[in-house]
């Protein structure tokens, strides 16, 4: 699913962050990237997900070039993915069932299969009573549980993950560390999460790459 | 060589945007082909957006404008040439001063300030919280979703903002000319049709579609090259407005020059 060849990522500020980092995963494989915060973990995911270029190095997805190439708009409408940021990542002036919406509707699905699929999505992470206001109105927690929803409802292929419970209120930890083993044991779904320890996730079935600034190593399996 | 390294930065910068607007039309263009019928209400949905704002809220501000530049147009000619039988000139002067230069160039200098101003704005802001990110991980094509409805949606409003400026300033122009030498509604129309020529539905049609692509374009490229801080954002819709006017009167002087020259 995902075959990273020499990758070499960088800030923003254009600090080099990570060099000839390999990397391939199965469909249907889970990765947990680990490390300390500031090693590149984030940006492996953007780049991965083709809305970063990185510094040097090839990046296919499903057998799709990503880089060097047009990043996310070769996979748009071709490979399913999605993203749950660390913080933000949903537009301001869309209601969060809008924003839940908005993928599947550009993914082809019709109005009314759309708003079924985000309001069930809605609802299993408590998001129902807050649907209808915009990201500015709600909580961080809700904002991220709403992140977390958006890809419930879209039912991507490639999920990637950043910081999972990061901004989600303690009373909700359950429920999107039960969310994510769920989709990491479906064979259906390729997922990376990025993590600075794995915490409530060290017992996940998963690949592990710790990533420490500019000295990969991965762990065997 | 330091010298000539100082006179040739501006050019490269310049040929750079060039390139950036020529990349963004092309890609808009190639996505905008490319997209299907079920994607079209979400697209739609914005296009609507974009209208309404652009056309719509402008409505009664380029109107106002428009009749009193009409108003005025009339005054000033009967005015300045009450001895030289203004009269016979007045559809003339409406079509020439009017219809063929100051409509479709007033519109465009009144979307850039509201419109293209905002396009920018939010653009940058969407670009520095990571709402574009978001929306291209997703499989949305922000030239799909962000750029086309925008083009389309100004194209629109700037058509509609045009025929109705137009339409305002001979109204301004008819109540000067009425009440001032006693002109009726018939004779007026008389005149402006006698002066209209195809060539000026030509023209019109010709720069509201080159002035609408110069504002979205030049407002999306300033809004979405913003990356690091919000103090970013005042400099983007400064730079719009600057190089968006340059466009909008370089774009006139040339139609003018290509059909009637």
């Amino acid at each position: 699913m995902i075959q990273v060849d020499d990758l070499a990522l960088g800030a923003p500020d254009g600090r080099p962050l990570q060099e000839g980092l390999h990397l391939r995963l199965e469909r249907g494989e889970a990765l947990l990237l680990l490390g300390p915060g500031g090693c590149g973990k984030s940006q492996l995911l953007r780049v991965l997900a083709g809305t970063v270029p990185p510094r040097a190095g090839r990046v296919r997805v499903a057998g799709i070039q990503v880089w060097p190439g047009e990043g996310a708009l070769a996979l748009a409408g071709r490979v399913r993915a999605g993203f749950v940021f660390a913080q933000g990542g949903l537009l301001s002036n869309q209601s969060l069932r809008g924003n839940v919406e908005l993928p599947l509707r550009f993914a082809g699905a019709s109005p009314a299969e759309a708003r079924a699929r985000a309001e069930a999505a809605l609802e299993r992470f408590g998001l129902a009573p807050v649907a209808g206001l915009r990201p500015h109105a709600v909580s961080a927690g809700q904002r991220k549980l709403a992140n977390v929803a958006r890809v419930e409802a879209f039912g991507p292929e490639l999920v990637l993950v950043d910081d999972p419970l990061e901004g989600v209120e303690a009373a909700d930890h359950g429920r999107v560390a039960g969310w994510l083993r769920d989709w990491i044991q479906d064979a259906a779904h390729t997922v990376v999460v990025a993590l600075e320890e794995p915490g409530a996730f060290g017992d996940l079935t998963a690949r592990r790459l710790h990533l420490s600034p500019l000295s990969p190593a991965e762990e065997p399996r | 060589m330091r010298f000539l390294a100082r006179l040739g930065a501006p050019v490269r910068e310049f040929l750079v945007f060039l390139g950036d607007q020529a990349h963004l039309v092309a890609q808009t263009v190639r996505y905008g082909l490319k997209l299907r019928l079920d994607q079209l209400g979400a697209v739609a949905s914005q296009i609507r957006l974009q209208i309404r704002f652009t056309g719509l809220d402008a409505l009664l501000l380029t109107c106002g404008t428009a009749l009193l530049l009409g108003a005025v147009t009339l005054i000033q000619a009967f005015t300045q040439l009450s001895g030289l039988g203004a009269r016979s000139y007045i559809g003339l002067l409406m079509v020439l001063i009017i219809l063929r230069e100051l409509g479709p160039l007033l519109t465009a200098v009144l979307v850039i300030g509201r419109s293209g101003t905002a396009i920018a704005a939010e653009l940058g802001t969407m670009q520095l919280n990571g709402e574009v990110d978001a929306l291209a991980a997703h499989g949305v094509n922000p030239y799909q979703y962000l750029l086309l409805p925008r083009w389309i949606g100004v194209l629109v409003a700037v058509f509609a903002l045009v025929v109705f400026f137009d339409a305002s300033a001979l109204a301004g122009g008819f109540l000067v000319a009425r009440f001032k030498e006693g002109v009726t509604l018939g004779v007026y129309m008389d005149s402006v049709r006698d002066a209209l020529v195809n060539r000026d539905l030509l023209a019109t049609l010709l720069k509201v579609f080159l002035f609408s692509g110069a504002i979205t374009f030049h407002a999306c490229r300033h809004g979405l090259a913003i990356r690091r801080s919000q103090t970013e954002v005042p400099q983007a819709v400064t730079r719009t407005v600057v190089s968006a006017l340059v466009a909008v009167f370089l774009v006139d002087g040339l139609v003018a020059a290509f059909l009637y020259a």
